[in-house]
């Protein structure tokens, strides 16, 4: 398995205090990663950083080989927009827009023409179970629903690490079921690398790796599935 | 860009009504800058035509030119000396331009001079039945005068040539036809020169300019006649000139009085007055049509400051995934744009109604002219003008809330849930 995505040593201090303190985490391509920790520990600061939302107070974040400068505003756009794809606990889709308007709007950024983005996102739509929703606006979706909508639009520039930040936090138990099987599908059919951060060691169980944060550290890495990383080459 | 442009539009269609208001002000603005500057130019242009027509480009009058020099200069050399002089008296008033035919035929072979009419002014009291008005006498070589100015075209019946058929037929001017209550032409009025001797003479046509102050005043009689009346023969003591190009008044004028010895006054500065009150009429109707454009530019600053408020949580999403900060200050200015361009095409179509219905209102309109109805300079410009204001105030306007929308940062909405 090749390494997709490395944090060296990562250090995020926000209002004088550290965060992160020092955080050496190598993800695989292809791989589901689970990050589970307490409230506060720094789960979401870390996926923030690793996504390029965020940029570290020391450390390198190295992206298919290549050292990010996080100096680069207009790189780092660029890179959010093809490479990764984001789910957060609350889907943030945009009110105005109906679910499959929501969906193509990282495919316009990517100057994807309209009617192929619509029909890519049509197709996104049905394979989550969406069909009936396509035109639908926000508001007229269930929270299950409009997370799946979310995941769409995470997938609809094809990237390749999907960060998913408590993607069931705030659903029921039927939809977290629903939306765990496909992120595991997805992870299993498409190989897309996964990294998820959940506060629940249940979900964390059925992914590939497990790491665990406590107080901005790593302190432990619980291999779900030790038949995936026999290839692994450090 | 056109994804930008599809986002900005989809949220201004959501926020109708703020929309709506803001597109009206901008309309509002737009069409007040436009009808208010056909009014303004159309009534100025008219005035000065119309006086340009009537009163010559250039007056040569009796007044020496005010140097205060003049007599010390006479008697020491001014190469040698030089003098202050702390205040003189006017002494040498001249009362007529003795060499008037030497000067009307030196400037007729000028090709920058197309016509010169001498005069004779004077006052004097008119007399019909019971009523009894001051007026301006002037004496005029009917011919020379129609060269100079477009004086038939003022005429009710045009019988300038009356003038010089019979000295005792005079013109005048409508309202004061109107003040002594005559009405139709062939009624006999006196006039009574300054000595003291009565006048019977025969008003043969009316003088209508429409410019209150000619109208009212002005008697026009042949000049041998009011040289007879004034008791002073052969004598004259204005030059009104007509020239080639009346924007060059002011220079000819200057040189006139150099070659002449006596004060040429240009239009521009016998105008002088009118024409600094147009300015300050202008500045005025500026200041309030900018008004206007300033609050309907805040209308546009509030929609989109609210806008960007109540959408930090789209804009976060929006950069995260992969819009840059130009794209989301495009987004924003462009929902101001839209406003600025949509509102500056209503104002533009709403101004050329409100003037195309302006056209068609009859109403007697007296003050410093006098029109049935409004005189309206419509310019093509004025309405490209009136769309450009508006779309550099929204411009302006969208800018500063696009630009604290681009500085939000996507991670500070995520951590606290937005
Ligand atoms: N903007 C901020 N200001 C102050 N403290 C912050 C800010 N953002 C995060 N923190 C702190 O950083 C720590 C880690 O936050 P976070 O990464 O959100 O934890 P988790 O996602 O594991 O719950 C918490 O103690 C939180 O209070
Ligand atoms: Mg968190």
């Amino acid at each position: 398995m090749k390494i997709i995505l490395e944090a060296v040593n990562i250090k995020k201090k926000i209002k004088q205090e550290l965060i992160l303190k020092g955080i050496n985490l190598k993800v695989y391509k292809g791989e589901f990663l689970s990050i589970i920790g307490a409230s506060g520990s720094g789960k979401s600061t870390l996926l923030y950083i690793l996504g390029l939302l965020d940029k570290p107070t020391g450390g390198n974040i190295i992206l298919e080989g290549e050292n990010i400068d996080f100096k680069n505003v207009k790189k780092l756009t660029v890179l959010r927009n093809k490479k990764f794809g984001f789910v957060f606990q609350f889907h943030y889709l945009i009110p105005e827009f109906t679910a499959v308007e929501n969906v193509i709007i990282p495919m316009l950024k990517a100057k994807t023409n309209k009617k192929q983005a619509l029909q890519r996102a049509t197709n996104l739509l049905k394979q989550l179970g969406l069909t009936e929703k396509i035109n639908k606006r926000p508001f007229e979706l269930s929270g299950g629903e409009q997370q799946r909508v979310a995941i769409a639009r995470a997938l609809a520039n094809k990237p390749s690490i999907i960060l998913a930040d408590e993607p069931t936090g705030n659903l029921d138990s039927k939809n977290t079921q629903n939306v765990m099987e496909i992120l595991l599908n997805l992870n299993n059919k498409y190989k897309t690398t996964i990294i998820m951060v959940t506060h629940e060691l249940e979900l964390a169980k059925l992914t590939d790796r497990t790491i665990e944060l406590v107080d901005g550290k790593i302190t432990k890495e619980i291999i779900n599935k030790p038949d995936k990383y026999t290839h692994v080459q450090n | 860009m056109i994804h930008n442009i599809f986002i900005s539009s989809k949220f201004l269609i959501e926020r109708k009504r703020q929309t709506a208001v803001a597109l009206l002000g901008v309309a509002i603005g737009v069409s007040a800058f436009i009808v208010m500057t056909s009014l303004m130019r159309g009534f100025q242009k008219y005035f000065i035509k119309q006086a340009l027509n009537i009163n010559g480009h250039i007056n040569l009058k009796v007044e020496e030119n005010n140097d205060e020099l003049r007599i010390v200069k006479k008697a020491f050399n001014p190469e040698k000396y030089l003098f202050v002089v702390l205040g003189s008296k006017p002494k040498e008033k001249k009362y007529k331009i003795s060499n008037y035919k030497q000067i009307i035929k030196m400037y007729s072979s000028n090709p920058e001079i197309i016509g010169i009419s001498p005069h004779l002014l004077g006052t004097g009291m008119v007399v019909y039945g019971t009523k009894e008005k001051n007026a301006s006498l002037i004496g005029i070589y009917p011919e020379l005068e129609n060269k100079t100015v477009s004086f038939k075209e003022y005429l009710k019946s045009g019988k300038l040539s009356q003038l010089e058929a019979d000295k005792n037929n005079i013109i005048i001017g409508i309202k004061l036809a109107d003040d002594l209550g005559i009405k139709e032409p062939g009624k006999k009025i006196s006039i009574v020169s300054p000595s003291g001797n009565i006048y019977t003479l025969k008003v043969i046509d009316f003088l209508n300019t429409g410019i209150t102050e000619i109208d009212k005043t002005r008697i026009y009689i042949h000049i041998k006649k009011l040289q007879t009346i004034l008791e002073k023969p052969g004598q004259v003591n204005e030059i009104i000139f007509k020239i080639k190009h009346p924007e060059d008044a002011v220079s000819v004028a200057k040189q006139i009085s150099l070659q002449t010895g006596y004060k040429a006054e240009s239009w521009q500065e016998a105008f002088r007055n009118f024409l600094s009150l147009f300015r300050m009429q202008n500045y005025i109707t500026y200041i309030i049509v900018f008004s206007i454009l300033v609050v309907s530019a805040f209308g546009i600053f509030n929609i989109i400051m609210m806008t960007v408020l109540e959408k930090k949580k789209d804009i976060a999403i929006l950069k995260a995934i992969g819009y840059s900060n130009i794209d989301i200050i495009f987004i924003f200015t462009m929902q101001g744009l839209i406003i600025g361009i949509i509102g500056g095409i209503i104002g533009n179509i709403l101004g050329f109604y409100i003037l195309e219905w302006l056209e068609t209102v009859k109403i007697e309109v007296e003050g410093i002219i006098r029109v049935k109805g409004f005189i309206l300079d419509r310019n093509i410009l004025y309405h490209l003008f009136g769309f450009i204001f508006a779309f550099v105030f929204s411009l302006l306007a969208a800018f500063y809330p696009s630009y604290r929308a681009s500085k939000l940062y996507p991670v500070d909405i995520f951590r606290t849930g937005g």
